[in-house]
């Protein structure tokens, strides 16, 4: 039987079947080329601590395996794979390498190696960050011989305390033995301002721990409160109580400390950390490794000062608050931080100094330091009391700006400070004392009396005396 | 005399007495009758969301072994796939894309079935029936992005529920019901994740099922053949064993012909989504945050049109809209067939997909750019 009609209709040619095979196998190749794709990336992914990125060389290839075996310092190896380094090729050589007639030369299993690699073994790659880092105040911590703190240390408390005490945080100076191998009392050491064999200041692991030299732990709060801490300098209490510390812990998960490009307010939002406002970018400008480069004043000394180019170094500052608050925010916020420590200064600082200085010319306070009771009152005063109030002040600590920090002032002030210097010498404070602030002493006028009287049986229903 | 049957393999013959059908039936079926225009790419269209429903049954249910659905741990275990489980980053990225392919796949399918009039009588009930896989598969694509369970996913549910809340009459029900509760809530999460692996794979496959039963009985329309040819029966001779046969000038056999045809698909999609997932492996964003409220709010590419009518309409009317539109794109088939018996030889229809299609398009391309 013939077809009815005979009709064709799109011809074969491309769409024969014999074509459509080899394209089926065509595929079949692209697609298993395709698996084998994801199968080397799952490799890659797959490898313990992601090793597979580490690129050693023949040298740092040897230290790992001998220090792997010996079971020595196994803790480096580890680091060092998962650091930066470790993936762009940098081995243990690129830092350890000495030269002969280094002082710090160490012959070590058939290699010179440098025992302390300071800033300057950094600087080859780092420039940038080493110049900024050595034109910092962190760079010169540890040159602070001669100073009130100093002989504190070193001789009314005794070196063996501040070898382990003040130096750890400022830095020692490290000394050699004639193998090269440094000697107690300089080493162990990451002190910020630690002067190294070479000549060098500072060391970039006080920050970024070897051996995985991290840039997020870096920009970690925790961090700087190694030594950003205490009764002298809290900052990282004062921190963890402001509301930029609260932020933080509370969305520490989106904080991508680990971002390369980390910058507030494109990066992330959700919080700053030490680092955002003192070194990191922000999207107004780029990160620096001068920790100073944006602090206005010096809020350590017994009278706070504004610091050389104060104008730029504020505004530094100010472009980092304006990526989250208002312009209006930030300037009413730095007058009152401004005020405060002008308070400081004028209410405390000044008359306190004038009283000491009072007793010197007197005779009643001898030279030296901390031989006389009043030293240790007035040293507390501005060193821990003094500093906790300007401290408070500038990180936004409403605690440490009141309770730890003016309260106290105030306190040891009037109730310890004038009364120990008026028992040396009575009438010393007088002049101290004719500053505006302190005229409450000579007692409140009826009408403030009777103002907190109403504001007590208001609010608490209670008779005052 | 018994006819001499040629000896089968032992393990041939063991089935065959096990499961006794009729073997010729099968090969009846393999060889369904093509018209030749299907051996044109462009026609090849409506075997691809079938194979990507395959590849989004395989990786889900990979994906099953290890996500759990709980707020508390969904984006953690999302996480987890997408680290630690090995080839979780393939698994996951496999399925994000070829859920993107899959919603490619199934409009470029539907524009064909509507330019070409393939829908028409009798084939009106096959393309209601692949309306409902249209929305089965936007469904699918809704609950399973909520699932993520990141701060993107977690409002564009939130949103995405609130505008179902909107439909007129049933809109809090539905609301209700996918939620359960008046917000996004713990249950909602379980809830998405019921109907993504559980209630909706059910539905499209039944529907799937009912769309090729119906394809099969019908035949595939013979596009390009004049219409005496397309009035003269299927079977056109029978051979010496009185088995039907088909003009070979008008038809090709499903095998294997149209099967190698389907194969070639076939292998291009998964090396193509293989190939995204290696390049453009799936997001994960920050965990979700129902106290914080991203800054810009955006669903899926694929909700653009839709997201977009809504923003230009007030609401009764984006809603009264979105639900006029959704009944014409259902009964389509029925409107067009009366409006034809008025005028019968009329391609309005044209007309009206075209411009539709570019609204879609240009309403879609504007939230995109937005």
């Amino acid at each position: 039987m013939k077809p009815a009609v005979s009709w064709r209709g799109a011809g074969e040619g491309f769409m024969s079947l014999e074509f459509k095979k080899l394209i089926v196998a065509l595929f079949a190749v692209a697609f298993i080329a395709a698996v084998v794709i994801v199968g080397l990336i799952e490799r890659d992914r797959a490898r313990p601590e992601k090793a597979s990125r580490a690129y050693a060389d023949a040298a740092t290839r040897a230290c790992i395996d001998c220090h792997d075996q010996k079971h020595a310092a196994v803790v480096w190896n580890r680091q060092w794979e998962q650091s930066r380094h470790a993936e762009k090729g940098i081995g243990c050589m690129a830092c350890h390498q000495a030269q002969e007639g280094d002082p710090d030369l160490w012959r070590h299993e058939g290699y010179l190696v440098a025992t302390v690699p300071s800033p300057k073994d950094c600087q080859s790659c780092h420039e940038k960050e080493f110049n900024e880092f050595t034109a910092s105040h962190h760079a010169k911590a540890a040159q602070f011989v001669g100073s009130l703190d100093n002989f504190l240390g070193e001789v009314v408390e005794g070196a063996q305390a501040a070898n382990l005490g003040c130096k750890q945080c400022h830095g020692s100076v490290v000394k050699l033995d004639e193998k090269g191998l440094p000697l107690p009392g300089g080493w162990p050491n990451t002190g910020i301002g630690r002067v190294n064999p070479d000549g060098s200041l500072g060391t970039c692991t006080a920050c970024h721990t070897r051996h995985d030299f991290s840039k997020a732990q870096a920009r970690e709060p925790r961090t700087c409160g190694r030594c950003h801490m205490g009764p002298d300098h809290p900052q990282i209490e004062i921190y963890e109580e402001s509301k930029h510390g609260i932020m933080f812990v509370a969305h520490r998960d989106e904080m991508r400390l680990d971002a390369d490009e980390w910058i507030v307010g494109k990066t992330y939002t959700a919080a700053p950390t030490c680092a955002t406002c003192h070194t990191a970018a922000t999207t107004t400008q780029k990160s620096t490794h001068d920790v100073g480069a944006r602090i206005s004043w010096t809020l350590r000394p017994l009278f706070s000062k504004r610091l050389e180019n104060w104008e730029v170094k504020r505004e530094a500052m100010v472009k980092v608050c304006l990526e989250c608050h208002g312009a209006n925010w930030v300037t009413n916020y730095m007058q009152m931080f401004d005020d405060a420590v002008e308070h400081y200064n004028t209410k405390f600082a000044g008359p306190a100094n004038d009283v000491m200085e009072r007793l010197k010319a007197a005779g009643k306070v001898t030279p030296t330091p901390f031989d006389d009771a009043i030293e240790w009152t007035f040293y507390e005063l501005w060193h821990h009391e003094g500093r906790r109030a300007r401290h408070g002040a500038s990180m936004m600590g409403p605690d440490y700006t009141q309770w730890h920090g003016f309260y106290e002032v105030a306190k040891h002030f009037y109730a310890k400070f004038l009364p120990e210097a008026e028992k040396l010498l009575p009438g010393v404070s007088e002049v101290a004392l004719a500053h505006e602030g302190h005229q409450w002493k000579k007692g409140m006028s009826p009408e403030d009396l009777k103002r907190m009287i109403a504001f007590y049986e208001e609010r608490y229903g209670q008779r005052v005396q | 005399m018994a006819v001499a049957q040629p000896q089968l393999p032992a393990w041939v013959r063991f089935l065959r007495e096990r499961v006794p059908v009729n073997i010729e039936v099968f090969e009846e079926l393999s060889k369904e009758p093509i018209p030749h225009h299907m051996k044109s790419w462009w026609y090849c269209l409506g075997g691809t969301p079938m194979l990507l429903f395959a590849i989004q049954v395989v990786t889900g249910i990979l994906l099953t072994f290890y996500y759990r659905p709980s707020p508390e741990e969904a984006h953690a275990s999302v996480k987890m796939i997408s680290e630690e489980v090995p080839f979780g980053w393939w698994i996951r990225s496999m399925h994000h894309w070829a859920a993107n392919l899959m919603v490619v796949a199934v409009g470029l399918h539907m524009i064909r079935v509507f330019f070409t009039g393939a829908y028409r009588k009798p084939r009106e009930l096959n393309w209601v029936v692949g309306v409902g896989l249209l929305f089965a598969t936007l469904g699918f694509a809704f609950t399973g992005y909520a699932l993520v369970y990141d701060q993107l996913s977690y409002w564009a549910a939130t949103v995405g529920t609130n505008i179902a809340g909107q439909t007129p009459l049933v809109g809090a029900w539905m609301a209700d019901l996918l939620r359960g509760g008046a917000e996004v809530n713990p249950t909602t999460l379980t809830r998405f994740f019921v109907f993504h692996v559980g209630a909706m794979p059910t539905l499209f496959a039944v529907l799937l099922g009912l769309h090729i039963f119906l394809l099969r009985i019908h035949g595939v329309m013979e596009l390009d053949a004049p219409e005496e040819v397309q009035a003269t029966p299927l079977t056109v001779e029978e051979d010496r064993e009185g088995k039907r046969r088909f003009d070979p000038n008008r038809f090709f056999a499903f095998f294997p012909d149209h099967v190698t045809t389907e194969l070639v698909v076939g292998l291009f999609l998964i090396t193509v989504v293989t190939m995204l997932a290696v390049v453009f492996p799936a997001h994960l964003g920050p965990p979700a945050n129902p106290e914080e409220t991203p800054l810009h709010i955006k669903p899926e590419w694929y909700f653009f049109p839709l997201f977009r009518w809504l923003k230009l309409a007030p609401l009764w009317l984006g809603m009264a809209g979105t639900l006029v539109a959704g009944v014409v794109l259902v009964f389509w088939p029925f409107f067009e067939a009366a409006w034809r018996v008025r005028r019968p030889r009329s391609e309005t229809a044209l007309a009206v997909g075209g411009v539709s299609l570019a609204l879609v398009l240009a309403m879609m391309i504007w939230e995109a750019l937005s």
